[in-house]
């Protein structure tokens, strides 16, 4: 056991730093205010990612086969930990890099690998997650959405009928990996499929659910007699069930939501310094708290790292971790609110902001409490009757 | 960076663990509690077999090549101790003690602030300690105890306490110049780690009893409601771990230590509340474990001036200086 970074992560978090501080254009804090989704930071990140591409850190992660670098996931997180401070500058791409990458590398086929992986690594495609329905929410196994096989003379399709909610970035991506029923009989978690479908295939709709987090923050996607070539199925099919587990075991994780709060948190007391409110005793507490939390939520993420290091299979702890990260991400969006006092009224205000983008924390994959029966019954293995 | 115990850590461990299984438990904490001498209410037994077992110098003994004491294996055995509910002033003797002088006194060291000695509050171990320090702002003053009146303290907080009845009495035999940043860091981490130890032993208690305590035809621990609430408790006591082990690992930089011991305090308050809420009537009882560490929580809560006084410190290491 020991908690040292190496000397050439600390280099490499130096230069990424340093790399920002030359990429970042002097308006990113206005390009940014709507978060990873807004239109204007989804557009950047086609640029931004192409520059980390070529600097090889994108997806220096990856083996060496599919275009990376073979970098332990220590370095992946220091990348993901600056991105997230100053706003995730990847967009959405964070998500290719983290977890649908690697998917297609474990259950793709050669040519979908062929097709994905290239465009991935060079930081030019957006992808969303088709996963949500809306009488599978948490309850994610209960999805509807039918993919049904058809023979098409010597072809065979999938038509695909139903929707999609509450997806995140659908209204700039390239593609879905989206979650559909293969086997009309099945139920739960068996006969369940993952499509991997261009955004442009005709029938495909994009609707935005309009809510206070924001612009074009949240959409419903229908799918209307939608026709793919059978070979958009990753792994096999029925299957889908385990590839996303496979999937976001470690993704839960994968967004470095402390790192942002700790920046926001540093720029809070930064304007309480500046505003003489240090000299009062309870911001001084909540401030001290604010920070222990956001230094717990690191260390928890760490841990989950450092299983991902060591190729462990998953455990709870991504669960601990994920729910302190949530914590920890309401609680400075809140505290934000508190010591702006009533300039936080203004919308798109710092303190505003920083809470709109906060406040879904508890619910973005999987809610909190779903989190907490996990907890309860793979880490203190409590009985389940 | 790595989260597991490496070869010579994993030894320590195991041995501590053997030793305490032998020597230390909820059932020789109560005894001890129930002791009618002043002696006989601080496990001198156990203090001699970790002295012995070479536990108490492992933070000198260990030390780095650049003299860095070995703080985390320390760490790890005061965790341990804590968990087995050991009536020994462990986190003092391993954890503050190595930082403040090459040679550290024998004998149990109690240690409090300068207020707390002058407003005579109750001060853990100080009736069986051969050494009091006492922490103001500027330096840690020692203080012999052999010959000075010390009164044990009757309290509900699990630990012995004692006051000096007349401090005229007490003489400094030692001012440790320009030390009190220190023992405050190191005090601190001991404290974070104290409380870590105590919470995951409290929370073990609790849950085991409740995966066979039965309620409406079902284990209670089956109920969704309960489920919730344990494993936030456990969050709280797995992050207080690694923060305390990181600052230990980094020999207990100021925001470090300060971030480990306002986390680790606030989260032994949550603990206590909930382990006794779940446990119900039994969890207040003499005959049900969970005092032995239950009511400790509430004692580490009030050192260094606690919750607020951690808190306080990590704004002043993180952002005071910033102050224009």
């Amino acid at each position: 056991m020991e908690f040292d970074w190496s000397q050439q992560d600390r280099e490499h978090r130096q230069e990424v730093r340093e790399f920002l501080a030359a990429e970042l254009p002097d308006n990113w804090e206005e390009m940014s205010r709507h978060g990873p989704g807004g239109d204007s930071q989804a557009a950047f990140s086609r640029h931004f990612c192409g520059r980390l591409a070529e600097k090889g850190w994108l997806t220096q992660h990856w083996p060496g086969e599919y275009g990376g670098r073979d970098c332990e996931p220590w370095r992946h997180s220091i990348l993901g930990e600056e991105m997230w401070a100053v706003g995730e500058p990847r967009g959405s791409q964070y998500m290719n890099v983290n977890w649908i990458g690697p998917s297609i590398m474990h259950f793709g086929t050669e040519a979908q690998k062929a097709l994905h992986l290239p465009k991935i690594s060079a930081g030019d495609v957006l992808w969303c997650q088709g996963f949500s329905e809306p009488e599978a929410g948490s309850d994610l196994a209960a999805l509807r959405t039918r993919a049904e096989k058809v023979a098409s003379g010597s072809d065979e399709h999938y038509v695909i009928n139903g929707s999609k909610i509450w997806t995140s970035y659908c209204n700039h991506a390239d593609y879905i990996f989206l979650l559909v029923r293969t086997d009309p009989d099945s139920s739960r978690t068996r006969g369940i499929s993952v499509l991997l479908i261009p955004m442009d295939t005709p029938g495909i709709e994009v609707r935005e659910i309009p809510s206070v987090v924001g612009e074009r923050y949240f959409h419903e996607v229908f799918f209307t007699d939608v026709r793919v070539p059978c070979d958009v199925l990753l792994g096999e099919e029925h299957t889908g069930w385990n590839v996303v587990t496979h999937a976001l075991q470690f993704e839960r994780v994968g967004a470095a939501r402390y790192a942002r709060a700790a920046l926001t948190l540093d720029h809070i007391a930064r304007v309480a310094a500046e505003r003489g409110m240090l000299d009062d005793p309870i911001v001084v507490d909540r401030l001290g708290e604010a920070r222990a939390l956001c230094e717990a939520a690191r260390v928890l993420v760490y841990k989950v790292i450092d299983l991902r290091a060591k190729g462990s299979p998953p455990t709870a702890d991504t669960q601990l971790a994920r729910v302190l990260s949530t914590n920890c991400d309401n609680a400075i969006g809140r505290l934000a609110l508190e010591i702006f006092g009533p300039e936080s009224r203004q919308y798109a205000s710092y303190a505003d902001n920083n809470f709109r983008l906060a406040m879904t924390a508890g619910v973005a994959v999987g809610a909190t409490e779903v989190q907490l029966n996990l907890i309860a019954s793979r880490f203190l293995e409590l009985p389940r009757e | 960076m790595d989260f597991e115990l490496n070869e010579d850590q994993q030894a320590i461990v195991e041995a501590v663990d053997r030793l305490l299984a032998q020597q230390a438990g909820p059932a020789r904490a109560t005894a001890l509690g129930n002791s009618d001498t002043v002696e006989g209410s601080y496990d001198f037994a156990l203090h001699s077999a970790l002295d012995e077992a070479g536990f108490s110098c492992i933070a000198r003994d260990l030390a780095r090549e650049d003299g860095t004491p070995a703080a985390l294996e320390a760490a790890l055995i005061v965790e341990a101790v804590s968990r087995a509910g050991g009536v020994v002033a462990a986190a003092t003797q391993l954890l503050v003690a190595p930082a403040l002088l090459a040679e550290p006194p024998a004998g149990p060291i109690a240690l409090c602030t300068r207020r707390e000695l002058e407003q005579g509050t109750p001060v853990r171990y100080l009736a069986q300690a051969s050494t009091l320090w006492v922490v103001d702002e500027a330096a840690v003053t020692q203080h012999n105890l052999e010959d000075v009146a010390v009164a044990p303290v009757r309290t509900s907080f699990g630990y012995p306490m004692g006051r000096i009845e007349a401090t005229g009495n007490l003489h400094s035999v030692g001012e440790l110049h320009n030390a009190a940043a220190d023992a405050r860091r190191w005090w601190r981490v001991a404290l974070a780690v104290e409380a870590t130890g105590t919470m995951q032993a409290a929370l073990n208690c609790v849950v085991g009893y409740l995966k066979q305590r039965r309620q409406f035809g079902r284990a209670i621990g089956s109920f969704q409601a309960v489920q919730h609430r344990l494993s936030e408790c456990a969050i709280q006591v797995e992050a207080s771990r690694w923060l305390a082990r990181e600052a230990a690992y980094h020999n207990a930089p100021e925001e470090a230590a300060a971030v480990a011991a306002a986390f680790a305090l606030a989260a032994a308050d949550q603990l206590f509340t909930e382990t006794h809420q779940l446990s119900g009537a039994i969890g207040f009882t003499h005959d049900f474990d969970l005092h032995v560490w239950s009511m400790r929580l509430l004692a580490l809560r009030q050192e260094l001036d606690g919750v607020g006084g951690a808190r306080r410190a990590v704004v002043d290491a993180r952002w005071r200086d910033a102050t224009p």
